[in-house]
């Protein structure tokens, strides 16, 4: 599976998003469910899949499904 | 009347704009002249973090026009409902965003305006038979309405004092600068605006909060000195570690809405003590406008745990068993407040928006407690059973309630949750019940953990035995 697909998956289930939602699109309140409590769920989602942890500037920095996509490329994660 | 003292300001961090002095007086003077054409009546003010929004509201205190702050996501039903009821004279901050912010069609007797100086209003066709008392200021609705929502009735007396007595314990002078961590429509984040603007210092107005970019970009362009949070967004801050040491101006870290752990406290107040900064535990609640208590800085850590003395113009005592009204150190009782900040009494429609002070400024706070020799409160739990959710008061009955169609339910406070137990509820059943709630009351579902038990447990009279369910959370 691509890297973009389970970050994807990441999101869908972290957030539970509803079927159909843009995901590669959405970015840190821009819906409902991505707000700060979201956003701790989300963080703790891709620390348990990816085996990374995420320093305070990148889960502050972590704005957009593509930030976080570039961020784990950054950190050598790879599908 | 003028909450704003001269050298106040106003930076917008969206577009780096600073209105201050004579420009911000002017600003405000213009939108409370923009009230004139309205009829005679409250202002129902849909409130986000922007310098607008802060206009729209300081400029209706001005114009003498009792204002309501609500939170622009609350549900279209909802706010057809609270109109409905009380009947206000305009809505104002139709157009207020932000996510899951609609809000809903412009209801009967209203008619939607672009005003110049407004933006898009919904504005009464006639004004309401019953008009607010004169000395209403300030309507906030009560964290944790669960079904029957009503408003905190605060006086011009109240805003002002609460906001200068706070002013004076956290020591806030022309050169703090506050960003706005919390909403504006939340007593809290609202006690920020005020405290600041009656201090003549600065609000930095940045939408956002804690954990996105721009907040903290913000605080380091424009040099911000202070940071308000409930305890949840210092638990947030903790688990992503963060620390003020990356932020040489900002050396006041302060916190109320909720308990947050001894630890937690102790942890922060290190951090911001290391850097030459200090930590305020706080007490308040709506009903008080919202400030109580501040802890002195330099109580901690040997006094972790207590919320401090009352404020300037405030005391407590604690009602002892048997009805004994006392300021002996060591009692346990409900903490009763006294203060020029103490509401004039609830409302639940337009009728009571003309009603005059109910309190005569005592309040029963619900809180159980005890003071020490000093004068310092520590609180030992509510009275009456609520519950916190970050930082949102809710009703824990009213929650067992919603939830009593699943079988025999007890719902217990736990840190920044509530904890329902369901006698033999299945897991699916479970998630949904606290989806249920989680979108009833708009919180987040994190705040609902619905856990199945076999048989609620009894005491040998009879009763559910809280404390054994207390124990488990």
């Amino acid at each position: 599976m691509s890297l973009t697909d389970r970050l994807r998956g990441v999101f869908v289930d972290a957030l539970e998003l509803p079927e159909g939602t843009d995901v590669e699109n959405l970015t840190y309140r821009g819906i409902e469910q991505w707000d700060s409590l979201g956003h701790m769920t989300l963080v703790a989602a891709i620390e348990d899949e990816f085996d990374v942890q995420l320093e305070t500037d990148q889960v502050i920095d972590m704005s957009s499904f593509k930030v976080a996509l570039e961020m784990l490329r950054g950190l050598g994660v790879d599908g | 009347m003028n909450l704003i003292a001269p050298t106040a300001r106003l930076i917008d961090a969206a577009s780096g704009d600073v209105l201050g002095g004579t420009d911000l007086d002017a600003e405000v003077g213009r939108h409370a002249s923009a009230y004139a054409g309205f009829p005679p009546g409250v202002v129902f003010a849909r409130t986000g973090v922007s310098v607008p929004a802060v206009l729209r509201y300081t400029g209706a205190l001005r114009a003498a026009r009792p204002v309501a702050l609500l939170d622009p996501a609350l549900d279209p039903a909802v706010l057809a409902d609270f109109i409905r009821r009380f009947e206000p004279a305009v809505v104002v901050g139709v157009a207020e965003g932000g996510p899951g912010a609609a809000p809903g069609e412009c209801p009967k007797q209203y008619r939607e305006v672009d005003d110049p100086v407004l933006g898009p209003v919904w504005v009464r066709d006639r004004a309401s038979a019953d008009q607010p008392h004169p000395d209403l200021a300030v309507l906030l609705a009560t964290s944790g309405s669960t079904g029957d929502p009503k408003f905190v009735r605060l006086s011009r007396t109240a805003v002002t004092s609460n906001a200068t007595s706070i002013a004076r314990a956290l020591a806030i002078g022309p050169d703090e600068i506050a960003p706005t961590s919390l909403p504006l429509y939340y007593s809290f984040g609202m006690s920020v605006l005020n405290s600041h603007l009656a201090a003549g210092a600065t609000v930095l107005v940045v939408d956002g909060g804690v954990l996105a970019r721009e907040f903290w970009q913000a605080v380091q362009t424009y040099g911000a000195t202070s940071l308000a949070g409930v305890p949840y967004n210092y638990e947030m801050l903790h688990r992503i570690r963060w620390s003020p040491a990356k932020y040489p101006s900002l050396r006041t870290l302060t916190q109320a809405g909720g308990k947050l752990r001894d630890e937690m406290i102790l942890a922060f107040h290190e951090k911001i003590a290391a850097v030459g900064g200090r930590f305020h535990v706080m007490w308040g609640c709506t009903e008080a406008g919202p400030r109580m208590s501040t802890l002195p800085a330099d109580a901690l850590p040997d006094r972790v745990g207590s919320v401090g003395p009352a404020l300037d113009g405030g005391s407590f005592t604690v009602l002892a068993e048997g009805g004994r009204e006392t300021e002996d150190p060591g009692v346990v009782g409900e903490l009763v407040y006294r203060g020029p900040n103490v509401m004039m009494g609830y409302a639940e429609n337009s009728a009571d928006l003309s009603r005059g002070d109910e309190l005569d400024g005592v309040l029963r706070t619900g809180d159980l407690g005890q003071l020490d020799e000093d004068g310092f409160v520590w609180l030992r739990g509510r009275l009456k059973r609520f519950g916190k959710i970050f930082g949102i008061r809710v009703n824990l009955h009213d929650i067992e309630e919603m939830a009593r169609d699943q079988g025999p339910v007890v719902a217990v406070s736990g840190p920044d949750k509530v904890v329902l137990f369901v006698e033999g509820i299945e897991p699916d059943e479970a998630r949904a019940v606290a989806g249920r709630l989680a979108e009833r009351l708009k919180l987040h579902r994190s705040g609902f953990d619905v856990r199945s038990i076999e048989r609620l447990p009894q005491l040998p009279n009879g009763k559910i035995d809280y404390r054994s369910l207390e124990a488990q959370v």
